[in-house]
């Protein structure tokens, strides 16, 4: 072909390349515009701030712990693939570096215990921070039982341990809060090292939770993975494997995967594309062309939505809306395609523009419906899509005629003979139409309407064996994925501290009733102050207290003196101000990362947190939370909040989406100046939702965001199909050349779109899915829905 | 004669502390640790041993000793059980570096890395290392004083090097005939537990 051209003209034969050359430049200012405007404006990225503030102070806590809630900062980690001794010792090995580590605040295993420093401050608060400070204890009755009970325990092999603090502390304040904090864990623990229970091969078990503020510090996140990763590999782990689950392995590691997944099918689809035009065009230039109006529009969208949210557009919004922008891939085919043999492309883009106006203007109507929806993520969505859109068309009508060299010869081949027979023997098939239409109504109206996703998790871009591992990694950890929890606060560390304290009290009834097994408060690792301050109040004067001890000594075999310490202890712990949060962070490191993810301060005001677990009766504790009445107790349902918020956004998305396609109907009646000609376009366009709708049902597919997104992409080229193959009807060869056209462009959209229906990620298999059905069912409708050529 | 010096010197090396400890194993007699090492040989001959035992705990805080009695079992290269039967029932196990501690009665069951536990660390890595007949592992953790004497009896005087160990006991004395341990006296917190022991076939 160039030969040819330079046969043509050897005087004009730099224009040709100069043009080339002009739309290469386009093509690396657009990427350097987007690279610019990327590297300037950025994207945020976390899911909980793509979705609504929250319907209820419920869901608002919800949101913000899932932004930046402690839960982001937990690693779990399984190690199995070799004998138990083995296990066991990789994780010793494992735990001891992680505990080495600045990068770690906390790490849980078998071997879990207080340091001597820790020991000894807690020693020095012991009896502020015991549950069993109460006057009653100081009487000489109940010393005597413990003095009786420290002489039998002098007896076992424990004697040294408490001759060491027996005679400090007869009362054992300080051995009773140890064990309460470090909590005797259900996890078997076998040679120091924790176990999954049940069947299956052995695994031990760690936990670790990332130091550092809380939230997605992505790197941070990345370098404590990586720092866990090399301790286990330094530990000689042979043909051990390391099992690493939590947020940040999320958002770092399944990030990566899903990026490979990406990149291969974009190297897969592209290749397919690019062969695919060739064959149709035989002409490179025309993958230049196909991408300069997706550039240019979603440069403008990008741009339009930073200034819409008055910042970095959402990550999610700009995803969504790239895939929406995907309908503009059409419009440079349909210019290049629908060129007739004696014009230029200058005079098919002025003979074509009202129908690619009319079909980009009804998409972006489609999609600016979204603008009303008051969710901050549709609106930025709309704002993308719908601006990029108009831009894509503009530049197809303005932009790329000039960029075209005048002598290029860029015409779509003759379909093959068997297509092009098959294609017209479907044309003005009605009744297929109708009887495919009827099908899928009845298909849907039978299994009850399209399913919508109320899992969170299904919105989560993690695949789903990352996600069935991390679950099973909580269950064996006896930490489950939370269903029931309380906010606590907010308020001072003190109020929110006296809440918790609150409902651990008349929780009690519940815990003993067994409607839920164990319920994790702030109060159980600190104490509030005023608390604390009871408890001061309740030991004994030092003359009381050598009164007492000398009654309860009567008869003891235990040496005059022996329990000087005590005394002592008593008298200094009467004088001692109450510990708080900052105290213990300095005292009592290990304590303190129980505590830090059920009590956080956010914006100068605490938070407190208590998980239910096991709970086996959520209304006892509905009615508890509903008794209590207590503005900073707030009970919240995990799932049911999440489900909710859901459904009220997929709701919105859809009755917005309704409204657009009113908005869209309107547009074509005016454009086609009739609502009967509006309705025989917009029948194959509804008609190509439902039947996708139906499909996906049918194939098990729970909609969600992501399908929604799909479908609205859908609608647009579903528009341009109608809108062409409708135009062109009663042109020359009966609109053959539009039909080839026609079906260049749903190819085309299948090669970049469908093939991510072979992506193991849920999202990009849910578009793909979607798309593929989707264009499949547009095209074939829209051609069966023309009327048939007349017989030559 | 030897043996009253070997005390005085050990005892003399716990207060001097950490700084001198290392000086100890080249500073023990070569007579001595020939003799340490012959002991030693025999013991690691014997993969496996039992013993019953009776005991006296005498506390400082306390105006009367606390006696109990049971059995001990060894089984090479590292498992040692203490068993008590009298007048409480209780069951301490360790393999390795950790220390199984049950009460049958009371349906107690615990687990610690003998790391956290000073004070058993002491005493089982002497009892261990004696029977498992090593050298190495008692003098990684002790300060050794050895005298041989008449008839195959032995006695030695064992100064944990560690400071933390040092904190909860100062002393142990090992005596016995042949390779077999039959009194363990360990000096601690002012008080002294006195263990008596008789092989069972």
């Amino acid at each position: 072909m160039r030969g040819e051209a330079a046969e043509r003209s050897v005087g004009g034969a730099r224009t040709p390349l100069r043009r080339a050359a002009r739309l290469l430049l386009v093509l690396l200012a657009l990427a350097a515009g987007g690279a610019g405007l990327g590297l300037t404006v950025g994207l945020r990225t976390d899911l909980a701030e793509f979705l609504p503030a929250g319907r209820s102070p419920a869901s608002s806590f919800l949101l913000r712990e899932l932004q930046d809630g402690a839960g982001t900062t937990l690693l779990l980690a399984g190690i199995e693939g070799a004998p138990p001794g083995e296990l066991a010792r990789l994780s010793r090995e494992v735990a001891a570096g992680l505990r080495a580590s600045p990068r770690f605040a906390f790490v849980g295993d078998g071997t879990t215990s207080l340091s001597e420093a820790e020991q000894a401050f807690l020693f020095r608060y012991r009896y502020l921070l015991s549950r069993e400070t109460r006057p009653e204890v100081f009487e000489p009755a109940a010393l005597r039982q413990r003095l009786e009970a420290l002489l039998d325990g002098l007896r076992t092999a424990a004697s040294p341990l408490l001759a060491r603090y027996g005679f400090a502390d007869p009362t054992g304040a300080f051995l009773g809060i140890a064990r309460d904090f470090l909590g005797e864990t259900q996890i078997e623990t076998r040679d120091g090292a924790w176990f999954a229970t049940g069947a299956g091969p052995p695994r031990a078990l760690l936990v670790a939770r990332i130091a550092g503020s809380f939230g997605l510090d992505a790197e941070a996140q990345r370098a404590a993975i990586a720092e866990f990763r090399s301790l286990f590999a330094a530990a000689n782990p042979g043909p051990a494997r390391l099992l690493l689950s939590g947020p940040g392995v999320f958002s770092s590691e399944a990030a990566d995967a899903i990026r490979a997944d990406v990149e291969l099918i974009s190297l897969a689809s592209a290749a397919l594309l690019a062969a695919f035009l060739w064959w149709r065009y035989r002409s490179v230039l025309l993958l230049g062309l196909v991408a300069v109006p997706l550039g240019a529009g979603t440069l403008a969208g990008y741009a339009a939505a930073a200034l819409a949210s008055g910042g970095a557009p959402h990550g999610i919004a700009f995803g969504f809306g790239m895939t929406m922008l995907g309908v503009t891939v059409d419009y440079p085919i349909l210019l290049v395609s629908l060129r007739r043999p004696e014009e230029g492309l200058r005079q098919t883009a002025r003979r074509i523009w009202p129908t690619l106006r009319l079909a980009a203007a009804s998409a972006a109507i489609g999609l600016a419906a979204m603008l009303g929806s008051g969710f901050p993520g549709l609106v930025q969505l709309g704002v993308f899509a719908g601006v990029g859109l108009l831009t894509a068309a503009a530049v197809t009508r303005w932009g790329l005629p000039a960029l075209v060299p005048p002598g290029m010869q860029v015409a779509a081949r003759p379909l093959p003979a068997p297509l092009a027979a098959s294609l017209r023997a479907l044309r003005g098939r009605r009744g297929l139409a109708a009887l495919a239409l009827a099908a899928a109504a009845v298909g849907l109206a039978a299994q009850g309407g399209p399913a919508w996703q109320r899992d969170m998790a299904a919105l989560s871009p993690v695949p789903a064996a990352a996600q069935a591992l991390d679950a099973e990694l909580r269950r064996q950890l006896g930490a489950p994925d939370v269903g029931l929890l309380f906010a606590l606060g907010p308020g001072s560390e003190a109020e929110v501290l006296e809440a918790a304290e609150r409902l651990a009290a008349s929780v009690q009834p519940l815990l003993e009733a067994g409607a839920l097994a164990a319920l994790d408060l702030p109060s159980r690792f600190l104490p509030s102050p005023a608390t604390q301050a009871a408890r001061r109040t309740a030991l004994p004067a030092p003359e009381a207290a050598q009164a007492a001890m000398q009654a309860a000594l009567a008869g003891l075999p235990f040496r005059p003196g022996a329990f000087a310490p005590f005394l002592a202890a008593l008298a200094e712990s009467r004088a001692l101000p109450p510990l708080t949060a900052a105290g213990l962070a300095e005292g009592a490191p290990t304590l303190a990362a129980r505590l830090s993810p059920l009590l956080s301060r956010r914006d100068g005001q605490v938070w407190g947190v208590a998980l239910a677990q096991g709970v086996t009766d959520p209304a006892a504790l509905a009615a508890l939370a509903g008794r209590l009445g207590d503005p900073r107790i707030l009970l919240v349902d995990v799932k049911a909040e999440m489900a909710g918020l859901l459904a009220d956004y997929g709701r919105a998305t859809l009755r917005w989406a309704l409204v657009g396609g009113v908005g869209v109907l309107g547009l074509l009646a005016l454009g086609l100046r009739g609502l009967r000609p509006a309705l025989r376009v917009a029948v194959p366009i509804g008609g190509a939702l439902l039947v996708t709708l139906a499909v996906l049902t049918a194939l098990g597919q729970q909609l969600t965001l992501f399908h929604l997104a799909a479908l609205l992409l859908l609608g647009g080229l579903a528009i341009d199909y109608a809108l062409f193959l409708a135009r062109s009807a009663g042109q020359r060869r009966g609109g053959e050349d539009a039909l080839g056209a026609v079906l260049t462009c749903a190819v085309a959209t299948l090669l970049t779109f469908g093939l991510l229906a072979f992506c193991q990620t849920p999202v990009l298999h849910g578009i793909g899915l979607t798309v593929a059905v989707g264009v499949a069912a547009a095209f074939l409708l829209a051609c069966a829905l023309l009327p048939r050529p007349e017989t030559d | 004669m030897t043996g009253s010096f070997g005390a005085a010197r050990a005892a003399r090396l716990g207060r001097r502390g950490l700084l001198l400890a290392p000086l100890a194993f080249p500073a023990l007699a070569r007579a001595e640790e020939a003799g340490l090492q012959a002991l030693l040989r025999r013991f690691a001959a014997l993969p496996q041993s039992r013993a019953s035992f009776t005991e006296d705990k005498a506390i400082p805080e306390l105006d009367l000793p606390l006696p109990s009695e049971g059995t001990l079992s060894w089984q090479a290269p590292d498992r040692l059980e203490k068993r008590t039967l009298s007048p409480i029932q209780e069951v301490l196990r360790v393999a390795g570096d950790r220390l199984l501690y049950e009460r049958p009665d009371r349906g107690i069951r615990r687990e610690f890395g003998l790391e956290d536990q000073p004070e058993m660390r002491a005493l089982v890595e002497a009892i261990r290392g004696t029977l498992a007949g090593d050298p190495g592992a008692l003098h990684r953790y002790y300060d050794i004083a050895f005298d041989a004497l008449p008839e195959g009896a032995w006695r030695m005087v064992l100064t944990p090097l560690s400071t933390r160990v040092r904190a909860a006991v100062q002393r142990i004395l090992l005596s016995g005939r042949g390779p077999q341990i039959l009194a363990v006296d360990t000096e601690g917190n002012g008080g002294v537990t006195r263990m008596r022991i008789t092989p069972l076939p």
